[in-house]
């Protein structure tokens, strides 16, 4: 497959014209920055031929604070607050991430309390993305209801971090060498309790947004991103797995506790808009399971194996660890001098930004409409496509 | 369900990567006959209602909060990480410090009642305070919102705490300063409404004291003394650094009290906002 590569510029100039015999015009759309779709502020240039799409220009850097820059500045713990400001939906697991590649890098020893609730936060905040996601997708395509409902299990999830963390979005919880606080003693209970709520809720969602036959139509055979598509584009997460691919960090990796648990990955069998719908609903589930794995049976331990103002200065080289948040692969490149306390050069590896290329990919010959489900579809959180 | 008429997951085993991963497959049916699109609509339509409707008969079930009409049952984790303050040193030091606090405002010819009062109220500022100004906030901040400024204390003839400046404008709420710090001596609050009409009024000292720790003053047994090593410090006095003086068009700081004149006011009539 080939991807076309176009600037703005190209986009801008080049001469319209329509493929219909009626006197119709093409015509140059911007979609956002400030538009409902984009979930931020995320520009993307239209190019129409009444209501066809006839090609995409996605256009990122509205929220670009240069987060990689002010790292270099920083030392590895003070990253971590920063990366609560990428995909904050994913705020633990990005913590986890530099938190692993840090760990990794020095060598410095977790224990499996540690890493049980590092597991359980991580699954307990893809169920909260998740909801939320459910919530905005009936948002974008017109059942608002949905996104209510989404709203409610991502705020009572959001009132067990908020007790145990002290935060309901800015985690800044998993830290190198262990985490920012203890679990609380009825933190078990509560999540216990969680989990057949949970379970309940999806079933809602099935009933009220799954069974609703105007959104199945808007979904169903919509936007279909081939295997080999999405792995050319770098694609990774749910947007992959909807694809074919069980590619799937937790399963091959196994880091913190999912090596030792049993959950499957979930793939689609076509890779249009609906499977991704349904494969982020099964990966709940699936969430759900890891956690009733795991809740019963948290050892005892310390919380964090590191002192706060400890040191912690990387040998000098390239170290990369990477993490599967809700959306796909976020990895940490970091370059050490292994000299200072801070990074040479940073780098994140953003799941989104690859993500949001699928548009001009498989976007082009749909209309509007669909446009609005195949990015809805792809689940995009802009400030972690600028950073 | 709906119109898909079968989403069965197929559970299998794959390589990928080298690894073999359970693999479950979200299915897909076969394309539903014309009647069935039309009669599996409406019920998927009416099941979605019947759902919506249930929560409009039975309004017991609605979780959404009225804020702010309900800011007076509004309870918050002791962990929520909002204003950041002193701390009192801990629980059980509370009704000494309380006394402490009562007997040098007698002293200092403050109102009790008021200095009471005062102690409890959640705008930040604190008495007294455990900080010993080393700086451990000042350097784990990450976008240095805090500015600790030391003085030398002549009675004990150590560095001692001058004033603690918090940039409430650029503070994240990370907790790095809370866990940094070696004393135990600032606390993240659930003080959350912060909203002002002038940007300056977000950057003020946590302390309105400068001094010694409070054991520090605990420890000394003369009211002279104990009335000579604390210095009253304004919300909003000295130099604020890097702060947005000189904007145009915006409301006027209250001008801080001279220090002399702040120690023996009455705390009600002090310039803060």
């Amino acid at each position: 497959m080939s991807v076309r590569v176009c600037t703005l510029d190209d986009l801008l100039h080049a001469p319209l014209e329509a493929d219909s015999d009626l006197t119709t015009q093409e015509y140059l759309v911007n979609m956002g920055p400030q538009h409902p779709i984009a979930h931020g502020s995320l520009r993307i240039v239209l190019r129409l031929d009444g209501e066809t799409v006839k090609h995409v220009l996605p256009v990122p850097g509205y929220v670009h604070r240069g987060v990689e820059k002010m790292c270099e500045h920083l030392t590895y713990r003070q990253i971590i607050p920063y990366t609560d400001r990428l995909d904050y939906l994913s705020a633990i697991m990005n913590n986890w991430a530099v938190a692993r590649t840090v760990e990794a890098a020095a060598g410095i020893e977790t224990n499996e309390r540690i890493e049980y609730i590092r597991t359980i936060m991580s699954e307990l905040q893809r169920l909260q993305s998740h909801a939320l996601w459910w919530g905005v997708t009936g948002m974008d395509l017109g059942a608002y209801t949905a996104f209510l409902y989404g709203f409610r299990e991502r705020e009572i999830i959001g009132e067990i971090f908020e007790e145990t963390i002290g935060a309901r979005l800015t985690m800044n919880y998993i830290q190198p060498g262990g985490l920012m606080y203890d679990i609380r003693p009825d933190f078990v209970a509560k999540v216990k309790r969680l989990i057949p709520y949970l379970r309940g809720c999806i079933e809602q969602y099935e009933t009220l947004l799954t069974g609703n036959a105007i959104f199945q139509e808007r979904l169903r055979n919509i936007g279909i991103l081939d295997g080999a598509k999405a792995l050319a584009l770098g694609c990774t997460g749910p947007v992959l797995r909807a694809s074919g691919v069980p590619y799937d960090l937790r399963a091959i990796e196994g880091y913190g506790m999912y090596g030792k648990v049993n959950f499957n990955v979930v793939v689609g069998s076509v890779g249009d808009c609906w499977d991704r719908y349904y494969v982020r609903l099964e990966e709940m589930r699936e969430s759900l399971r890891i956690i009733e794995q795991l809740i019963d049976s948290i050892p005892e331990g310390a919380f964090s194996t590191l002192h706060y103002n400890a040191d912690v200065i990387l040998p000098e080289g390239t170290h990369y660890g990477q993490i599967e948040t809700a959306r796909g692969v976020f990895g940490v490149l970091i370059v050490s001098d292994g000299k200072s306390g801070i990074p040479y050069r940073l780098h994140f590896r953003s799941p989104n930004f690859n993500n949001l290329w699928v548009v001009t990919a498989i976007a082009p010959g749909w209309r509007i409409a669909d446009f609005i489900s195949i990015q809805s579809s792809l689940d995009l959180v802009v400030p972690d496509i600028d950073r | 369900m709906g119109m898909i008429d079968t989403i069965a997951v197929e559970t299998s085993e794959r390589q990928i990567a080298g690894k073999t991963v359970a693999v479950s497959t979200v299915l897909r049916g076969r394309p539903p006959s014309y009647l069935r699109v039309a009669f599996s609509t409406v019920i998927g339509l009416l099941r979605g209602m019947k759902m919506t409707l249930g929560y409009f008969l039975s309004p017991e079930e609605i979780v959404t909060q009225q804020y702010p009409e309900n800011r007076d049952t509004l309870r918050f984790p002791e962990r929520y990480r909002g204003n950041l303050r002193f701390k009192f040193p801990n629980a059980e030091e509370h009704e000494s410090h309380a006394a402490l606090v009562t007997q040098v405002s007698q002293e200092a010819e403050v109102d009790a009642q008021h200095a009471a009062a005062w102690m409890h109220e959640d705008n930040g500022a604190r008495w007294y305070h455990n900080c010993t100004g080393c700086g451990k906030c000042e350097a784990a901040c990450p976008n240095a919102s805090i500015k600790v400024i030391t003085r030398h204390g002549e009675i004990l003839d150590d560095r001692e705490l001058d004033r603690f400046v918090w940039r409430l404008d650029s503070c994240m709420f990370c907790n790095a300063c809370v866990q940094a710090c070696p004393w135990d001596a600032i606390e993240m609050t659930a003080g959350f409404e912060n909203a002002v009409y002038d940007r300056r009024l977000l950057v003020y000292n946590l302390n309105k004291m400068a001094g010694p720790r409070i054991n520090l003053i605990q420890d000394e047994e003369n009211p002279d003394v104990r009335k000579r090593m604390v210095e009253r410090r304004d919300r909003y006095g000295g130099p604020v650094p890097l702060n947005g003086f000189g904007l145009p068009n915006l409301l006027p700081v209250p001008a801080p009290l001279p220090v002399d004149e702040a120690v023996d006011a009455m705390p009600g009539q002090e310039g803060s906002a």
